[in-house]
């Protein structure tokens, strides 16, 4: 049967909120900029980075993923998410490892009510008609730095999002414990480009990923879309199989 | 209704103990017997990286061992990748031809493209070409089959004016397919004159309406060979075991698996979006196999060939229905069923489900055997 992941499920809960109200009600945020730029990973440690509740894909991927919104309910926010691909069971999923939030009421809904493993920080997405950029300083380091080259327009259709299988420690009868929270937001995209995919910096010591080396880029999309963040359905524990571990709420 | 097997070869880790040896050969001794029970055809598709669910990358070795092996079972590349980071198109008619010779024209000549990133990116390939090669590829090939000498200049390749040697052994070639596992591939078919050769599991209705569309098209079709091949071939799982509880439950342990393995690839759609793919193929369609824990399994969905002889001709009967002319059964994955069981299974089928069924449906195809033993015996 396929590898499963390895990791200790302790050892990804650096950054993982605590949800105490797992009773979140869908929010739609308009017209969102979204890059999303995709590599393959160095397949040695692909198990390290995942609960032994997920799969690594063949071949592994990460996704470093710029939001920016200038309006809407949670105010104006710029937002950078590493994910490493993955799959629950037979379901395509993403595993946020760290993601870095503009201050505000963004960053606090995001990771009380949809469990993103935030830390605040100044992401910056810049948009140019060659290219669109992420990027993430801590100090003087720039610890992610990732482009597309060359847009060129694609069907809004043509896009398919993954949803998110976020580290949480949850209270839940009487207990707290390191879950993975299923988040699964719809996109609703007005807008798509594709282009080639570039990594210039990434700390993975950063991002809560050791050791994960991004080493074969294979594409980047960049999509303006409303995105509707979902009440959360499902919750699975880290340790079990998706396909036994999987509890619907 | 004819019947194939159809095989991915799928080797379960750790990968030692000679284990790929093993599964190789377990797979030729199921070929020789369902030749000996009667099946029509045995089918390999060519799959390059994807650990587990597929480790049959030289299909057209495998296929020429099976024809060394057997008597009468066709042997069909279930498909050649048509691009040219996979195959160049030179070669794929010449390895086609050899094989054909050396069945005694026995080959069904299936064309596609592949719908993973884990192949298309590990081989450099463009996802967004596959579509384009893989059409001049069928208009291309049955060239260099069927004329002594062929010169080309096109996109995906070009050749100054040679002669592509061996030609098939059937005349004029051997029949030709298309992959369909994109809804509406069922349509590049038919307008290229080509079988259907469906490799998802999709239900009754979707089924019947795919063929519909096939046999709509396919009567103003401009041929991409010699002759138009006017067959629906879909894939199926195959477990039958005297007792229905028995035989759908160990069935179910297949097809979980199998849908398990193929959900853990990387269909192109996901990472690299484009028009090309607009849906996930194959993978997508066999997750919904996959969607009962491997071994688990109650009831058996609908139209999935596990059970007892009875609801085996049942769905079949159900499948003939929808104008399928011939179901192709993949065996095992993972090595979930003991190698006696499915021989003890490829028996029974042939004792008590194959007598249900003849092959009266007529069709547009010369019959390939009789053509190139028609050929061969110096006839028109």
């Amino acid at each position: 049967m396929p590898i499963n992941g390895n990791a200790d499920p302790g050892q990804l809960t650096q950054y993982a909120p605590t949800m105490s109200n797992l009773d979140t009600e869908a929010l739609t945020i308009p017209n969102v900029k979204v890059l999303n730029v995709i590599y393959e990973i160095d397949d040695s440690v692909m198990a390290e980075l995942l609960p032994p509740a997920l799969h690594p894909t063949i071949p592994p991927t990460v996704h470093v993923i710029g939001m920016r919104a200038d309006d809407g309910p949670l105010g104006a926010f710029t937002l950078a998410t590493v994910r490493v691909g993955c799959r629950a069971a037979v379901r395509p999923r993403g595993l946020p490892t760290r993601a870095v939030c503009t201050e505000g009421e963004a960053a606090t809904a995001l990771t009380e009510r949809w469990g993103f493993p935030i830390t605040i920080g100044e992401p910056v997405l810049r948009e140019r008609y060659d290219r669109q950029s992420i990027e993430v300083n801590d100090g003087n380091v720039t610890v992610l730095s990732a482009q597309l080259i060359d847009p060129v327009p694609i069907g809004n259709g043509d896009l398919l999002y993954t949803a998110g299988m976020h580290v949480a420690n949850v209270e839940r009868d009487g207990e707290t414990k390191p879950w993975l929270v299923q988040v699964d937001p719809e996109f609703e995209v007005s807008r798509a480009d594709r282009g080639a995919a570039q990594i210039d910096a990434f700390d993975s010591n950063f991002w809560d990923a050791p050791d994960l080396r991004p080493v074969y880029p294979i594409v980047a999309s960049y999509t303006t879309a409303n995105i509707t963040l979902p009440k959360i359905r499902y919750i699975c524990d880290p340790l079990q199989p998706a396909i036994s571990g999987t509890v619907a709420l | 209704m004819k019947f194939g097997i159809f095989y991915e070869i799928s080797v379960p880790r750790p990968w030692e103990n000679d284990i790929e040896h093993t599964v190789y050969h377990r797979c030729l001794e199921q070929v020789r017997v369902a030749d000996e029970v009667g099946f029509h055809s045995v089918w390999a598709v060519e799959h390059h990286f994807l650990e587990e669910y597929s480790h049959c990358s030289a299909p057209e070795l495998f296929l020429t061992a099976c024809a060394m092996q057997t008597k009468q079972i066709r042997v069909g590349h279930g498909i050649v990748v048509c691009v040219p980071q996979f195959n160049h198109p030179i070669r794929a008619a010449e390895r086609a031809a050899v094989l054909d010779i050396l069945s005694d024209g026995r080959l069904e000549f299936g064309t596609g493209r592949s719908a993973t990133w884990t192949e298309l990116g590990g081989m450099d390939a463009n996802p967004d070409e596959t579509k384009e090669t893989w059409d001049e590829y069928t208009r291309t090939i049955p060239q260099m089959w069927t004329n002594e000498r062929y010169g080309y200049e096109g996109r995906a390749f070009k050749m100054p004016t040679r002669a592509v040697l061996p030609k098939p052994y059937q005349k004029p070639h051997p029949p030709m397919w298309v992959a369909v596992s994109s809804p509406g591939t069922e349509i590049d078919a038919a307008e290229r004159g080509m079988g259907s050769l469906g490799l998802t599991f999709g239900g009754f209705a979707e089924q019947e309406e795919k063929v519909n569309r096939y046999r709509s098209r396919i009567r103003d079709c401009e041929p991409a060979g010699l002759f138009v091949n006017e067959r629906v071939a879909t894939v199926n799982f195959l477990y039958c075991h005297p007792d229905n509880e028995t035989g759908i439950k160990t069935g179910s342990r297949l097809t979980g698996s199998f849908g398990y393995l193929a959900a853990q690839l990387l269909p192109v759609r996901e990472v690299h979006p484009t028009r090309s793919y607009p849906n996930p193929g194959l993978l997508a369609a066999s997750r919904q196999q996959a969607e009962q824990t491997p071994g688990e399994g109650a009831s058996a969905p609908e139209g999935v060939c596990i059970g007892n002889p009875d609801r085996l001709v049942e769905e079949i009967k159900k499948w003939e229905s929808c104008g399928v002319d011939q179901i192709n059964f993949l065996l095992n994955a993972l090595e979930t069923i003991p190698q006696e069981q499915v021989l003890d299974s490829l028996r029974l089928f042939g004792e008590e489900v194959m007598p249900h069924f003849v092959d009266d449906k007529p069709s547009t195809t010369s019959e390939p055997r009789e053509l190139a033993a028609s050929a061969a015996a110096g006839g028109d």
